[in-house]
């Protein structure tokens, strides 16, 4: 589609410029890059010099410019290049952003602003107050349809393998939704316990707290909602059952793959069949993790939530076959056996009775085989978490000594650092740079280990450094006991003569898929990847199942994402876009600790209601939106679409009108004012707001602490005339709008005293200073000189200090309860970026130059290309209205003019 | 009891109305209205939301009225019937409420009263709309012709502006030559353009364009027709005037204004020396080197701002409005004075400076390059004489110097005269043009509708309307241009139905009808062997004069008929009525 003009912006400019070229007969093509047209004016409260409502002028030619025949209006987009091409025509690239709601299906209701758990600071209010990141901008928005704010995905949720929505049920921890938390953590997995306990997570490392003042403790924050679940749920919630859709998919190892794998497939009408090896379901979490970090009754919880969808579980059953399985009837099978196999040292006396695998160990320990250690020195080779884990089992089991011997230091040790430090303080000993080379026995039983100091060399290929043993540095250390955590890797013997394996045992996969060699055998977790985390086998499980799908429903494998997450949203910008940063410490990691350790009981105790509230109240909502999900069940229109993608287009026009309008001036950048710093500081488009029909508080108050003031000063030119800030322009309008608010005050607060502060009052125009002096006659008190500085003085009042040139000129110091800074217009220099080839000249101010001003208003340095409004420089409403005019008659005259040529 | 089925919606206007009016028992009292089948009230009824709620409403409900109460209908008047329109219900059907400016806003400290008041008021409008029929607006073809009044640098720009889309012009201008105020002009702020090659330039565009067509010598003598058919006769001044009959869609005027002229002894005006700032400006225009008056070199200039401008109320027709051009002038010419001397001194007498926008660059410069700036308090004006020593000397109080008494002796005292009306009679008269408090010619609407007057089809731009600069003026002739393009090039423009109807079988020919008209609407048709009046709908503005006079009551306003009226009034007092 093609359009003959292209206007940018909808502000009052735009849409006057759209409007009149629509009913010449021209078709035109508005863009504006916030979700409704209408630009600065809608916000505004009255206008002067009549005192109009700015929705009122505003709002009948908002619904016309997106009902006009004429005139397409296209929100939320934003021009991304103007290219002349030949025959003077336009190429134009506009970027369509996903508002994550149907546009066409939304029907303004509100509901999802309603049930919506992130709050940031409403721009449409100037930040005064907070709006949802699902949101209409402003009751008058055309068109009013809701949009959704998503800047990112947050580092929390980018970054987690399993895709779990962290900041989802962060968000919804907040606001004391704990049953909608741990639903929403379900969506993804059902190891909602397991991971609450004995996830690694990654997330916290990314947390933009992390590196501030300590990550959220999102981990603990999913313990905290699967406890408060389960507490209530011991058994799942009855769930209505899918259609059987008559596959089967079976299933090798359970897991947390497995399940998660099961749980999905499950959910959608498959009919799943876990074999699991061993005797009892869980997998790693159950044979690996010992139960003082993940108690039995929390996996078997876990495990609930797959069976309940009437997923079978056979235990004691090895698959030995894949071919068997197809004969069986299973249409797909997944392979998530994990790593059961442990690596060996290679070293003299390693089969001596005494010396164990750490999984061996683990295993039946955890099986609940009866095993005392007391009065025993176990040693524990290896630095990993397995090897932690063995040595706090081998201390609870009674064990006189537990001696950890790594090779390297402490700094290159795996185990996660807390896990080192709740080892240590439980007694066990750690030695580094230290490595058994034999074990001695007697009588084929372990006596004891010579171990070797190391000294750490160059880097090997990973890039840590290689541990060299120092000659003669051997010494002999007696122990009942090894346990040997150098490693797991997979055992796929089975499988070897039938699916492709790699080098190191793992099976051999399309790493997007999960799929192996023979197309209806898919395989994921521990078995593919090498020994991992918990979570990472949680995430392989629910992309096996998402393409296991895929594949049994004759779809194409390739092509479909798997992963909408949007990319992880950058941190310096999340904390740059907060008000006010607060330091908010983290809630202190604690430990249950006894004298002495001696039996299986949970050491980490959970978070209280309180502190889990505090602690999701830290969370900054990075990406904005949470992804809560909470909003797509709420939308009674179905129109929550989180998938939906930027999409881009091209046009082609016969000439361009800009109107991209101003940018106010950053009051902050007067410092002497103490805007930001003091609080019953405020701007003139706040205190705007303030008096709008859509006023956030319903009355005139100070932020500070909701006082309504009685003594309101305004500072006319911050920022204009003065070249302390690089901006010796007048802005035009502050005179006029702060007079329109005084006359406006003085209404709705007739007990309030307004004191003008300015240097010369320009009511230039027509009417404007007849308003003047209406002003004046209602009582504001106009004061000739120039404010220098404001400070706070006690309850929040303003001290101004300022020449008193009407009184002697004396520096004089006035008292008042609020002051409003009456900021000027700057450039909108965004426009300037648009132009590719022939760009678009500004002048000396950076507002866009007009070449011909005498004859030809609002003609730019590129011929065909027109400026309307306050693009080219401050203007009030009325000069911009037929500016806009200005611009609309030439671009239709050149329009014409190059249809004749051709 | 009615039997039709109309929709009521009240709205908040944000607070505007809800402040003031219970807007909920305004709905509550009103739902049970004969012939009311949904009753609603609404945050913004504007908002594209309720319009498309009202939409909605008027389909599946099956609605044959409708009522806004609302703000005046001279804001939303269109909006609603549009909305009207694309439901399907003829917009004729629909009735606004003004609720606003004649009920909240008018009693703000009354909420029960208010409240009672808007109850009556919506109750007539669903009385009114209980009896209205649908009705077609009715459609006149346009000319694709504009006749421009005024070749001054609006009218011109205007002029090419319109023929560059297709549409021919006609092109008037009183005085010999086209340029205005402009062609009279050196060096304009704020670009230095000179003002006579701007006219020259226009003037050459002009006549590259054949459907452009100037009269010199020539203004409006008549004028009949409607928006997008007039026809007017110009009177060309001549040996023996002419009249010549243009037929056009729309009238754009562009007459432009007048310096003010001060009285005489105004601060000194009459005095040898005493200049306003256009003499000024010409003086300094013609001089080639350092300017001189009276032969002897310019030394010291006093400058003495708001001369005619933001006059004080006891004046008698005082000129209370700021003339927005003349700080911007004033500090322009100085700029050139000092260019062409720069050894002047230059005293600027002002009350505020007003050089808006970039134009603050102007007085930063005149400034820097030495001009003084003393600013005396709005009731104590300067006082210009003459000294013993003949020169002028002009004293004044200077508030930048906390009130020090000051004497300044001037070569020449600049009296920086601001803009008054052009007195243009006939234009009124003529064209019947309404004006504003300030004697200029008024808008409707300084936002909604910046270049259109309440004569539809009759367009103003430019100084006639209010002071502006030159470029000012271009910009808002270039607005009238698309305004009236947007009515031309579409073709036809819809008229309100609203218009006089006469029952010709009640008719008895009186013709009192015809000679009160003020539109020339009404004529005598011969029906049937009987000599009956007839409306020319194009040229009927629906004012209603003529109905109360038809001794046979055989006249009706359409939308407005007697039975409405009277409706309405019933409903109006109703509860009154019963409570009496």
């Amino acid at each position: 589609m093609d359009y003959d003009m292209l206007v940018v912006g909808s502000g009052i400019g735009g849409m006057e410029s759209a409007l009149k070229l629509g009913d010449m007969g021209y078709k035109v093509l508005m863009v504006e890059k916030e979700p409704s047209v209408g630009g600065k004016m809608i916000l505004l409260s009255k206008v002067f010099p009549t005192l109009d409502c700015a929705s009122c002028i505003s709002t009948p030619k908002m619904a016309a410019s997106i009902h006009h025949p004429n005139v397409t209006a296209m929100v939320y987009s934003e021009v991304e290049q103007i290219e002349k091409k030949a025959e003077g025509k336009f190429q134009i690239k506009i970027r369509k952003k996903p508002t994550f709601v149907n546009s066409s299906t939304c029907t303004g209701c509100r509901q999802c602003e309603m049930v919506c758990n992130v709050a940031v600071p409403d721009q449409y209010n100037s930040d005064m107050v907070s709006r949802r990141a699902a949101y209409i901008a402003f009751p008058q928005a055309v068109p009013k349809k809701a949009v959704i704010e998503k800047q990112g995905s947050s580092p929390c949720y980018h970054t987690c393998p399993a895709g779990i929505k962290a900041h989802g049920y962060i968000a919804l921890v907040r606001a004391g939704k704990y049953e909608e938390a741990y639903e929403l953590v379900q969506e993804t997995t059902p190891l909602v316990g397991s991971l609450g306990r004995a996830c690694y997570a990654p997330c916290e490392g990314e947390c933009s707290r992390y590196e501030i003042e300590g990550s959220l403790p999102i981990r603990k924050l999913k313990r905290f909602i699967a406890d408060k679940y389960y507490a209530g749920n011991a058994e799942p919630k009855a769930v209505v059952r899918v259609e059987p859709n008559g596959k089967k998919v079976a299933i090798a190892g359970s897991g947390p793959a497995g399940l998660t794998a099961a749980f999905h497939l499950a959910r959608q009408g498959y009919g799943v069949k876990i074999f699991e090896a061993e005797k009892q379901p869980g997998g790693m979490l159950r044979l690996a993790i010992p139960s003082f970090r993940l108690p039995r009754e929390v996996v078997e919880r876990d495990i609930k939530n797959v069976t309940v969808l009437g997923v079978e579980i056979e235990t004691g059953v090895r698959v030995e076959n894949i071919g068997d399985l197809q004969q069986q009837g299973f249409d797909a099978v997944f392979l998530a056996t994990g790593t059961q196999g442990t690596r060996k040292m290679n070293v003299d006396g390693e089969d001596l009775d005494g010396v164990v695998s750490s999984l061996e160990f683990l295993r039946n320990v955890n099986l609940g085989k009866e095993l005392s250690l007391k009065d025993k020195t176990v040693i524990v080779v290896g630095g990993g978490n397995v090897a932690i884990d063995s040595a706090r089992v081998a201390v609870r089991l009674g064990a006189k000594k537990v001696i950890v011997q790594y090779r390297r230091s402490r700094e290159e040790m795996p185990a996660h650092h807390w896990e080192i430090e709740g080892a240590e303080k439980e007694g066990v000993e750690f030695q580094y740079l230290t490595a058994p080379v034999k074990f001695n026995g007697k009588g084929g039983k372990l006596a004891g280990a010579v171990s070797i100091r190391m000294e750490l060399g160059g880097a090997d290929a990973g890039g840590r450094r290689k541990p060299v043993p120092v000659e003669g540095s051997d010494y002999v250390t007696k122990a009942d006991m090894v346990i040997i955590a150098v490693g797991l890797a997979p055992d796929t013997k089975n499988f070897g003569s039938t699916i492709k394996l790699n080098m190191n045992e793992t099976i051999s996969v399309d790493p997007e898929t999960l799929q192996t060699d023979i197309p209806y055998v898919f395989a994921g977790g521990d078995v593919v990847t090498g020994s991992s985390m918990i979570v990472n086998a949680v995430g392989q499980g629910r992309r096996a199942a998402f393409f296991i799908n895929r594949y049994l429903t004759g779809q194409d494998l390739k092509g479909e994402e798997y992963d909408y997450r949007l990319p992880a949203v950058d941190k310096q910008q999340v904390i740059d876009r907060q008000q006010q940063y607060s330091v908010l410490p983290p809630v202190e990691n604690k430990e249950v600790w006894h004298e002495k350790v001696s039996d299986f009981r949970e050491i980490e105790p959970p978070l209280t209601e309180e502190e889990a509230r505090y602690s999701a109240g830290r969370c900054l909502d990075c990406g904005v939106c949470s992804e809560c999900s909470q909003c797509i069940s709420e939308c009674p229109a179905n129109a929550i679409d989180m998938s939906m993608k930027e999409e881009k287009l091209e046009v082609e026009v016969n000439s361009v009108i800009v109107s991209t309008g101003f940018k106010l001036f950053p009051a902050d950048a007067k410092p002497q004012y103490g805007y930001g710093k003091h609080k019953n500081v405020i701007t003139g488009m706040q205190m705007d707001r303030l008096l709008a029909p859509t006023r956030p508080y319903n009355t005139v108050l100070r932020p500070g602490d909701g006082k309504v003031p009685d003594n309101i000063a305004y500072i006319l030119c911050t920022g204009s005339r003065d070249q302390t800030v690089n901006n010796q322009l007048c802005s035009r309008v502050c005179c006029m709008y702060s007079v329109k608010q005084n006359q406006l005050i003085m209404g709705a607060l007739p007990l309030a005293d307004v004191t003008v502060y300015y240097i010369d009052i320009r009511a230039f125009s027509k009417g404007y200073d007849e308003f003047y002096e209406q002003a004046r006659g209602m009582g504001a008190n106009f004061v000739k000189g120039r404010v220098a500085r404001v400070e706070e003085v006690e309850d929040g009042n303003l001290a101004l200090y300022y020449e008193d040139i009407d009184n002697g000129g004396k520096v004089t110091r006035a008292e008042h309860d609020l002051v409003v800074l009456s900021v000027g217009l700057l450039p909108n220099t965004e426009v300037f970026d648009f132009f590719a080839g022939e760009q678009l000249e500004a002048d000396e101010f950076q507002f866009v130059r007009e070449v011909d001003e005498d004859i030809n208003p609002g003609r730019t340095s590129i011929e065909g290309v027109f400026v309307a409004g306050t693009a080219s420089g401050a203007r009030d409403i009325p000069d911009s209205i037929l500016h806009a005019g200005s611009a609309a008659a030439q671009a239709a005259a050149y329009v014409e003019r190059t249809r004749m040529q051709q | 009891m009615s039997d039709r089925r109309i929709g009521v919606y009240i709205c908040h206007c944000g607070g505007n109305i809800s402040d003031y009016v219970d807007v909920d028992r305004v709905r509550k009292a009103v739902e049970g209205e004969g012939g009311v089948a949904v009753a609603k009230t609404a945050m913004f009824a504007c908002s594209d939301a309720t319009q498309q709620e009202m939409a909605s409403d008027i389909q599946e409900q099956h609605l044959d009225g409708l009522v806004v109460a609302s703000c005046s209908p001279k804001l939303h008047l269109h909006t609603f019937r549009d909305v009207a329109r694309r439901a399907g219900l003829n917009p004729f059907q629909y009735t606004q409420v003004n609720v606003r400016e004649q009920c909240s806003w008018a009693h703000t400290d009354d909420r029960e009263g208010a409240t009672d008041k808007a109850i009556r008021l919506v109750r007539g409008a669903i009385a009114r709309t209980a009896l209205t029929e649908p009705l077609e607006p009715i459609i006149i073809e346009t000319v694709p012709r504009v006749l421009v009044v005024g070749a001054g640098i609006s009218g011109l720009r205007a002029a090419i502006g319109l023929a560059d889309l297709g549409i021919s012009v006609y092109l008037v201008e009183k005085s010999p030559l086209a340029g205005g105020w402009i062609g009279k002009l050196g060096k304009m702020y704020p670009h230095g353009k000179d003002g006579k090659s701007l006219i020259a330039q226009l003037i050459n565009e002009l006549k590259k364009r054949e459907n452009i067509t100037l009269y010199t010598n020539a203004e409006i003598a008549e004028k009949s027709g409607s928006i997008g058919n007039f026809d007017v006769n110009l009177r060309v001044r001549g040996q023996e005037d002419t009249t010549i009959s243009v037929n056009v869609g729309s009238i754009i005027v562009a007459t432009g204004f007048d310096a003010y002229q001060p009285e005489e002894e105004e601060f000194g005006f009459g005095l040898d020396g005493v200049l306003t700032l256009p003499q000024f400006k010409e003086l300094l225009d013609s001089s080639a080197g350092r300017p001189v008056f009276n032969g002897r070199e310019i030394k010291n200039v006093a400058y003495i701002y708001c001369v005619g401008s933001r006059q004080q109320p006891e004046v008698e027709n005082a000129n209370r409005y700021c003339s927005r051009y003349c700080c911007n002038a004033a500090v322009h010419a100085s700029i050139i004075a000092l260019e062409k001397n720069p050894g002047m001194h230059q005293y600027h007498l002002y009350r505020d400076m007003r050089t808006y926008g970039k134009f603050e660059l102007m007085y930063s410069q005149a400034r820097e390059m030495g001009s003084y700036f003393l600013k005396f308090a709005d009731d104590g004006p300067p006082v210009v004489e003459r000294g013993y020593d003949g020169k002028l000397q002009v004293s004044l109080k200077d508030l930048l110097t906390f009130g020090e008494e000051i004497e300044i002796k001037a070569d020449v005292v600049v009296l920086v005269t601001g803009m008054v009306p052009r007195k243009s009679p006939e234009l009124v008269d003529v064209l019947k043009l309404p004006l504003g408090r300030d004697r200029f010619f008024n808008e409707i609407h300084p936002k909604l509708r910046p270049v259109e007057t309440m004569v539809d089809g009759v367009y103003i731009c430019g100084s006639c309307q209010g002071p502006k600069n030159s470029i000012e003026s271009v910009a808002s002739a270039l607005s009238a241009v698309t305004q009236s393009a947007s009515i031309l090039k579409k073709g036809y423009v819809d008229l309100e139905p609203l218009i006089a109807s006469v029952h010709q079988d009640l008719c008895n020919g009186c013709g009192e009808c015809v000679a009160t008209c003020p539109y020339a609407a009404i004529e005598m048709e011969q029906q049937q062997g009987r000599s009956v009046a007839a409306i020319n709908r194009a040229l009927c503005k629906g004012c209603g004069g003529c109905v109360p006079l038809c001794p046979a009551n055989a006249i009706d306003l359409k939308g407005y008929t007697d039975a409405q009226v009277r409706s309405m009034i019933d409903a109006l007092l109703k509860e009154t009525c019963q409570n009496e």
